[in-house]
C-alpha cells in the first residue's frame, strides 16, 4: 500500500475545520432539524400557539357570548339553525295566521313561502313570524293585484358552530381558542418561573457545596413534602382566585425538580478541569456560575423544560377540574375537559374537541422534548 | 502462503455518517495475521487503527459502515449475521480494551464475569467453570486466585483488572487476541508487567496477538511485524527489526524520532527563589460522620519541602496515586494544606480566596486533559481572555481581543480560529489553547500537570518545545508533573521522585537519570528505558 504523503502538519480534525465556529447549540440545532417527529411537533405547536394568541380575535363569536337558543348544539359544518329546523318553525309560525301555504323555500338566509287566502291578505300577519326568535324582518313580497296571494319572506340569522356549543350555549371553538391561550400561558410562565428559580438555586447549592448545599437542599426536601393541592388551597384562601396565582403555585412546586437536576449537573461539572482552571485564574464564584456552570447545565435543562410545560398544563387542568383554577367565563383546556366530562353522554363533542387539542399540545411538546434530548445528547457526538 | 493466514483483511473501508457528510475513517487497508505471531498496528489518534478492528468484530458505532473483506480462516466477517459472528468473536477472536476501570461490570464478582462465557459458549457447569476460572486467574498471575475469584472489580488495582480482562479473553482458548492499547492507562512499572505476561501467555498458548498501540517502545519489544497507519491508510509495513532499522516512509521516520529531545539548562545558581514549600502536608479525611465509623485518613502529601527558583523547572515524577498532582495544587493554594508556602518571600500559607486572587495572575496551572479543561460552551477567544476579565477588568473588548490574538500567535495557533469552539480542535491544539490561557496573564510560575500525557508522541514533542521556548522568552519557572520520564528529562533541570506522598529521591535531572540511587527510582527507570525484547524472535513458527 503506497500513498502520497502530504506535508507533516499537526493533526487536525478533518471535518470540523471546514465549518467555521459552530457551537454545540448549532450542532444540536442541525441534529434537531433532521428529526422529523420533532420538526412536525414544532410546527404543530407553533400553529396551536398562534391559534391561541390570534384566534380569539378572528373568531366570529366572543368566547363569553351566550346563544340561549343553541344550547348544546352538536358540532356541524352546516350553519345553525339547520334547514330542517327552519322549515317546520317557519311553517308553524305562518300557520297561526290561518292562511293557505305553498312549498317553503330556504335560500341562504331568507325563507320564502307562497301564501294565499280567500280575502285580501292582512299585512299584520308578518307579526306571527317576527314573534319567533329565529326570524326577523318578515315581509310580504310579490303581492298580487287583488291582494289575495303573495310570497311571505323572512330573514333568518344563520350562525356556524363548527365545534358545537356548550351547555350554556357558548361557541366551543372560541372557548377552545381562549383555553389554548390560557393553558399555554400558564404552562410557559410556570416553566419560566421554575427555570429561573430552579437553575439559580440548584447551581448555587451545587457549586458552593458543603454545609450551604446541605441546608439549601433540606429546604427543598421540606417544600417537597408539602402536598401540592394543600399548598394551592392555602394560596387561594389567602389571595383569592387569580390567574397569576395559578402559575405561581405551579412554578413554586415545579422548581424543586429543576433545582435538584441542576444541582446534580453542577456537582459533576464543578469537578471538571475547566472549572478548576477558572478557579486557578482567580475567577470569583459568580463568574464561574455565570460563565461555566450555568451554560453547561442548559442542555438537560432545556429538555426538562419542554417536559415541564405539559406537566404544568396538566396540573392547571387538575386545578381547574377541581374548581381551583381559572374562573368563568374565562376558561382553560382543563376546565373545558372537565365540563365535557360531565356532559359526555349527551354531548360527546364537548369532551372530544378540547381533549384532542390538549392531547395534540402534549404530544407535540413531548416529541419536541425527546427530539431535543437526542439532539443535545453528547453521547451521539 | 495466504492460506496460512489466520486473518486476512483486504481492502477494508470504514465510513462514518456525520453531520458534515461521510468521514472515511479507514480507506482500504490490507492486513495479514499468521497463527501465533504478534502483529502491531501503530498510529496516532484518529489514524483508524482501532476502527479497523472494531469493524471486523462488528462493534462499529451505529453510524459506521464497513466495506471490503476480513476473513478469519475461511469465514468472511464483514456482513456476517450477528448470531454467527458471536461464534467467532468472544470464542475464536477476543479483545482486551484500554480502560480496565470501565470494561468490567462493577456489580458482579470477577469470577462470575469470567465464567459467563465459559458457561455460555462451552456449556460448562458452574463448578467446572469455577475450576477453570481459578486456573485462568493463576495463569494471568493473580495472587491467591481461590480467594480473589470472589472479589469485586473495585477491590482490585488497575493492573490486576487488566489481568482479569486478559483472563476473560483467554477463557475460550482463542486463536487470536486483539489488544487495543492494553497498557496505556497503566503506570509504567505495571505496563511492563502486563506486557511480560502477554508475551509469556503467547509462548504458552500459541495464539496470535494483534496489538493496537501508539507507543513505539512497546512495539519494538513485543511485535514480530508492524503496520504503520496514518489517516486511515497503512503507510508502511514490515518486520519489526527491519522497519525500526531502516524506516522508508517519512511518517514512520517522524514517529521514530518523536521522542522529545534536548535538555534544559539549569538556571543561574543565585536565581531568586519564587515559590517555596516547607513541610507541605495534604490530608484527605473520609468517614467518621454522623453515624460513626472510623475516620479514614489519607496522607496524600506527606511533609514535602521544595524551592522553585526563577527560570527553573522542577520535574515531579511518580506513579498514579503518588500525590504529585495534589502537591502541585496545594502549592498554588487550590487545596487546603498544612505547612508553610511562600511566594516571592511572602507567606501565603493561610491566604484565603480573596487574598490569593491578585496572586493568581502570577501562579498559573495547565491541566492534563485538553478535552476537559476548556469549557465547551465558550469560544476559544473567550476561554483565552477569561483571566483578563478578572485581573485587568479595565481592558475593553477590543484590547482583550488584541491580547487574545497575541497569545494565540505565541502558542503557534492561527488567531483566525478564536471564534471557534474547543470541540473543533485536536488534542494538541487544545493544549495550546490551555497554555495560551495561562500565558496571557504573563505569570511567573506555571504548574504543568501532565500537560503532554493525553497527546500523541509527535504532538508531545511540539508541546514540549513550545513550553521550553515560552520559558526562555519570559523567564518562567515550571513545576512539571509527569509520569513520563522521557518528557521530564527533556523539560526539567531538577527532578523530584515521589512515592506515596513522600519524596524518595531528588537532585539534578541528569544525575538521577545517570545514577538513580533509590530502588524505586531504579524500577521506574528500568521499566521506561528498557528497550530489550522480552522474548526471542524465533519462538514462533511462521
Amino acid at each position: 500500500m503506497t500513498d502520497i504523503n502530504p506535508a507533516m502538519t499537526e493533526t487536525q480534525i478533518p471535518t470540523a475545520s471546514a465549518a467555521a465556529g459552530r457551537s454545540l447549540w448549532q450542532d444540536a440545532w442541525l441534529r434537531l432539524r433532521r428529526n422529523k417527529a420533532a420538526v412536525t411537533s414544532a410546527f404543530v405547536l407553533l400553529f396551536i400557539a398562534l391559534a391561541g394568541v390570534f384566534g380569539p380575535w378572528f373568531s366570529p363569536h366572543p368566547y363569553d357570548r351566550i346563544y340561549p337558543q343553541y344550547v348544546r348544539a352538536p358540532a356541524s359544518l352546516e350553519a345553525y339553525p339547520k334547514e330542517d329546523a327552519i322549515v317546520p318553525a317557519f311553517e308553524s309560525a305562518v300557520a297561526r295566521a290561518r292562511i293557505e301555504m305553498g312549498e317553503t323555500e330556504v335560500d341562504g338566509s331568507t325563507v320564502r313561502v307562497p301564501i294565499s287566502d280567500g280575502e285580501p291578505l292582512d299585512p299584520r300577519i308578518v307579526r306571527y313570524v317576527d314573534r319567533s326568535d329565529l326570524f326577523s324582518n318578515a315581509r310580504i313580497e310579490e303581492l298580487s293585484d287583488d291582494g289575495r296571494s303573495g310570497v311571505l319572506a323572512a330573514d333568518v340569522s344563520r350562525i356556524r358552530f363548527i365545534f358545537g356549543t356548550d351547555a350554556n350555549g357558548r361557541d366551543l371553538l372560541s372557548r377552545i381558542l381562549i383555553g389554548i391561550r390560557i393553558s399555554l400561558a400558564i404552562g410557559v410562565l410556570a416553566s419560566v418561573m421554575a427555570l429561573l428559580l430552579g437553575v439559580t438555586y440548584g447551581a448555587i447549592a451545587g457549586y458552593l457545596g458543603g454545609r450551604i448545599d446541605n441546608v439549601m437542599m433540606r429546604v427543598v426536601d421540606i417544600l417537597y413534602s408539602l402536598p401540592f393541592i394543600f399548598f394551592v388551597i392555602l394560596l387561594v384562601v389567602f389571595f383569592g382566585r387569580n390567574f397569576v396565582l395559578i402559575f405561581i403555585a405551579i412554578g413554586c412546586t415545579e422548581w424543586l425538580d429543576m433545582a435538584r437536576i441542576v444541582r446534580g449537573q453542577t456537582l459533576t461539572l464543578k469537578r471538571q478541569e475547566f472549572v478548576q482552571a477558572a478557579e486557578a485564574l482567580g475567577v470569583n464564584n459568580a463568574g464561574i456560575l455565570k460563565r461555566h456552570i450555568i451554560p453547561n447545565t442548559l442542555g438537560p435543562v432545556v429538555v426538562f423544560v419542554t417536559l415541564l410545560v405539559p406537566k404544568a398544563i396538566l396540573l392547571e387542568s387538575l386545578l381547574s377540574f377541581l374548581g381551583l383554577g381559572v374562573q368563568e367565563p374565562l376558561t382553560s383546556l382543563g376546565l373545558l375537559i372537565s365540563e365535557g366530562a360531565s356532559n359526555m353522554r349527551g354531548a360527546a363533542w364537548l369532551l372530544i374537541y378540547p381533549a384532542v387539542t390538549l392531547t395534540a399540545i402534549l404530544f407535540a411538546l413531548n416529541f419536541l422534548g425527546d427530539g431535543l434530548r437526542d439532539a443535545l445528547d453528547p453521547k451521539d457526538r | 502462503m495466504a492460506e496460512d493466514n489466520i486473518l486476512s483483511v483486504r481492502g477494508l473501508h470504514v465510513d462514518f455518517e456525520t453531520n458534515d457528510g461521510v468521514v472515511h475513517a479507514v480507506k482500504g487497508i490490507d492486513i495479514d495475521v499468521k497463527p501465533g505471531e504478534t502483529v502491531a498496528i501503530v498510529g496516532e489518534s484518529g489514524s483508524g487503527k482501532s476502527q479497523t478492528m472494531m469493524a471486523m468484530m462488528g462493534l462499529l458505532a451505529s453510524n459506521g459502515r464497513a466495506r471490503g473483506s476480513a476473513r478469519y480462516r475461511d469465514k468472511e466477517l464483514i456482513g456476517l449475521p450477528e448470531r454467527q459472528l458471536n461464534h467467532v468473536r468472544g470464542e475464536k477472536i477476543t479483545m482486551i480494551f484500554q480502560e480496565p476501570m470501565t470494561s468490567l461490570d462493577p456489580l458482579y464478582r470477577i469470577g462470575r464475569q469470567i465464567a459467563e462465557p465459559l458457561i455460555h459458549h462451552r456449556g460448562m457447569s458452574r463448578s467446572q467453570a469455577r475450576a477453570r476460572v481459578i486456573e485462568l486467574l493463576k495463569l494471568v498471575g493473580i495472587p491467591d486466585p481461590e480467594r480473589r475469584i470472589d472479589a469485586y472489580p473495585h477491590e482490585m488495582s488497575g493492573g490486576q483488572r487488566q489481568r482479569v480482562m486478559i483472563a476473560m479473553a483467554l477463557a475460550n482458548d482463542p486463536d487470536m487476541l486483539i489488544a487495543d492499547e492494553p497498557t496505556t492507562a497503566l503506570d509504567v512499572t505495571i505496563q511492563a508487567q502486563i506486557l511480560k505476561l502477554l508475551a509469556e501467555l503467547q509462548r504458552k498458548l500459541g495464539m496470535a496477538i494483534v496489538f493496537i498501540t501508539h507507543d513505539l517502545g512497546i512495539v519494538r519489544r513485543f511485535a514480530d511485524r508492524v503496520y504503520v497507519m496514518r489517516s486511515g491508510e497503512v503507510v508502511e509495513s514490515g518486520e519489526t527489526e527491519s522497519l525500526f532499522a531502516s524506516p522508508r516512509h517519512s511518517y514512520t521516520k517522524m514517529l521514530l524520532s518523536a521522542e522529545p529531545t534536548g535538555r534544559k539548562e539549569p538556571p543561574v545558581p543565585d536565581a531568586p527563589i519564587l515559590l517555596e514549600g516547607h513541610n507541605v502536608e495534604v490530608v484527605f479525611r473520609a468517614g467518621g460522620g454522623f453515624f460513626g465509623g472510623a475516620e479514614l485518613e489519607l496522607r496524600a502529601v506527606d511533609r514535602i519541602s521544595l524551592a522553585l527558583r526563577k527560570g527553573q523547572t522542577i520535574g515531579i515524577v511518580g506513579e498514579s496515586g503518588s500525590g504529585k498532582s495534589t502537591l502541585g495544587r496545594a502549592l498554588l493554594r487550590l487545596l487546603p494544606s498544612e505547612g508553610a508556602i511562600r511566594f516571592e518571600a511572602r507567606d501565603i500559607s493561610n491566604a484565603d480566596k480573596g487574598e490569593m486572587r491578585p496572586l493568581r495572575k502570577e501562579l498559573q496551572l495547565v491541566f492534563q486533559d485538553p478535552f476537559g479543561s476548556l469549557s465547551p460552551r465558550l469560544t476559544v477567544g473567550q476561554v483565552v481572555t477569561e483571566g483578563l476579565l478578572v485581573h485587568e477588568p479595565s481592558l475593553g473588548a477590543r484590547e482583550r481581543d488584541r491580547r487574545a490574538i497575541e497569545a494565540l500567535k505565541e502558542v503557534g495557533l492561527d488567531p483566525v480560529m478564536r471564534n471557534r469552539y474547543p470541540h473543533e480542535f485536536s488534542g494538541g491544539q487544545r493544549q495550546r489553547i490551555a497554555i495560551a490561557r495561562a500565558m496571557i496573564l504573563k505569570p511567573k510560575v506555571v504548574v504543568l500537570d501532565e500537560p503532554t500525557s493525553a497527546l500523541d508522541r509527535s504532538v508531545q514533542k511540539q508541546i514540549v518545545e513550545l513550553l521550553r521556548d515560552l520559558q526562555k522568552a519570559h523567564g518562567l519557572s515550571y513545576l512539571f508533573i509527569s509520569h513520563d520520564l522521557a518528557v521530564v528529562r527533556a523539560m526539567a533541570d531538577y527532578l523530584v521522585v515521589m512515592k506515596q506522598g513522600k519524596i524518595v529521591e531528588e537532585g539534578p535531572t541528569e544525575e538521577i537519570f545517570d545514577n538513580p540511587s533509590h530502588s524505586y527510582t531504579q524500577t521506574l527507570m528500568a521499566a521506561a528505558v528498557d528497550q530489550t525484547r522480552f522474548r526471542q524472535l524465533d519462538l514462533h513458527t511462521g
